[in-house]
């Protein structure tokens, strides 16, 4: 009688402990992460741009999230789900589709809080030349200042992106590609970089975009 | 026109085209090459007058799609990490008068200093020429409850402040006249900067240089900041 009692006090320990283990509800593993719920979002988006929303440099350039203006990120996942801008060698974001108006808001205000630190990576020879351009344009060439629009420090405002720490060859990508990739079909928020990214030269771009891979 | 090479393979070259001359019968092409040589005399022509003020010219062109890149083509302004004000509708006069004290640094601003200073005095007539027909609707977006304060003081000035009525110099429509400048749907923010720093920006150029500018100098220290934005508000709606 006292072996099968101390045999059914410990059976019912471990199944207790086991499961007293599955009531935590937000646990970290992907497992317990209800569908659907913000945490399995940002989880999925960050397989791919980085636990910090940092980016990554995978066969295609996946573009740093953390710190971005909550209004341009909501702007372009909605161009996304609308197509008016082209999943350019970014098959996934095809499939935003699924994301709720209240989901991207919250996506949004996550991303933008975020701050790690700049991947870097890019050319240091060309930085000089790309702050040059970023500051003050390049007025013969009818190469407007960036940070007019941009801020002094790269950080956007309202529905204008952070460019700061992105990654670069990402931005040489968007850059050289503007009208492969936005305003598809219907005008968009987006026509305001089409002359100017018109009017930069490869090595231009390339300048700049090694200059705002550094900034924090 | 000649850095087409350096350019991005995909974009289009905005240069003018020329057309390859074909071979043809004996008489047809000769009369082709007839044309074609007086075409090419009127071009060389046209090229050999520096900075032509001729609204196909290439290099205007340019600097008119150089100048939207920021100000918008329309002219509308646009609210970038600082306010880019509105060019539409702009007296030529007033227009001249700021790009040139942007180059003179009477006016000191970063970056226009750097744009003015690469315009030649024939590009500065027609850029002005261009932004003064254009006429699209203001950006808006102030509060509108400040309106009808600022249609006052725009009407009537402060008395009690020493400020005179805005009408006067700018038109009872704030369309400007010569040197002075239109108001009408200028931007929210921008009216409001320029009126609070007026000392920082205008008027750098000290005594010897005097500068047309000073007249606002009082009225802008006379005015307080709920007056500006008032005023301010009122002018960003108007067309």
């Amino acid at each position: 009688m006292k072996v099968a009692n101390s045999y059914l006090a410990l059976a019912a320990a471990i199944l207790a402990i086991v499961f007293s283990g599955s009531g935590h509800a937000g646990g970290t593993s992907a497992r317990y992460l209800a569908r659907g719920s913000l945490q399995a979002k940002i989880q999925y988006c960050s397989d791919c741009h980085g636990i910090s929303g940092g980016g990554y440099l995978g066969y295609f350039p996946i573009p740093r999230l953390a710190g971005q203006t909550t209004e341009y990120f909501e702007n372009q996942l909605r161009a996304f789900v609308e197509r008016r801008r082209e999943a350019y060698a970014a098959m996934p974001m095809s499939k935003v589709h699924g994301l709720s108006p209240g989901l991207q808001t919250a996506l949004a205000a996550h991303f933008s809080q975020l701050n790690p630190a700049p991947l870097g990576e890019a050319p240091k020879r060309l930085r000089e030349t790309g702050k040059d351009i970023y500051e003050q344009g390049i007025p013969d060439d009818n190469v407007p200042a960036c940070q007019v629009c941009h801020g002094s420090e790269a950080s956007g405002t309202r529905g204008i992106p952070r460019l700061a720490g992105q990654l670069y060859p990402y931005t040489v990508k968007e850059l050289m590609n503007w009208d492969r990739e936005r305003g598809q079909g219907v005008a968009d928020t987006s026509a305001v970089m089409r002359p100017i990214a018109h009017s930069l030269t490869k090595s231009q771009v390339e300048a700049v975009a090694a200059y705002l891979s550094d900034l924090e | 026109m000649e850095a087409a090479s350096s350019r991005h393979p995909i974009w289009k070259d905005h240069s003018p085209s020329r057309a390859p001359t074909e071979a043809g019968g004996l008489k047809v092409s000769a009369s082709k090459l007839t044309l074609q040589t007086a075409l090419l005399a009127v071009c060389l022509a046209a090229a050999g007058r520096a900075e032509a003020t001729n609204a196909s010219d290439p290099a205007l062109h340019a600097k008119i799609q150089y100048c939207t890149d920021c100000h918008q083509p329309s002219g509308q302004g646009y609210l970038g990490a600082t306010p880019i004000p509105r060019l539409a509708g702009q007296q030529s006069e007033y227009f001249k008068n700021q790009l040139q004290a942007f180059i003179d640094r009477r006016r000191v601003n970063f970056f226009m200093f750097k744009v003015a200073h690469s315009l030649s005095p024939e590009m500065l007539t027609a850029l002005a020429d261009h932004f003064k027909d254009l006429n699209p609707k203001p950006l808006g977006g102030a509060p509108a409850e400040l309106v009808e304060a600022g249609k006052k003081i725009f009407a009537e000035g402060v008395p009690a402040a020493n400020v005179p009525s805005c009408s006067t110099c700018h038109g009872p429509e704030a369309k400007g006249n010569g040197q002075f400048p239109r108001l009408a749907g200028q931007l929210y923010p921008y009216i409001i900067k320029v009126l609070t720093n007026w000392d920082k920006e205008r008027g750098q150029g000290g005594p010897e240089h005097p500068d047309t500018s000073a007249i606002m100098k009082p009225i802008a220290h006379n005015l307080n900041e709920s007056q500006i934005e008032a005023v301010a508000a009122y002018l960003s709606d108007l067309e």
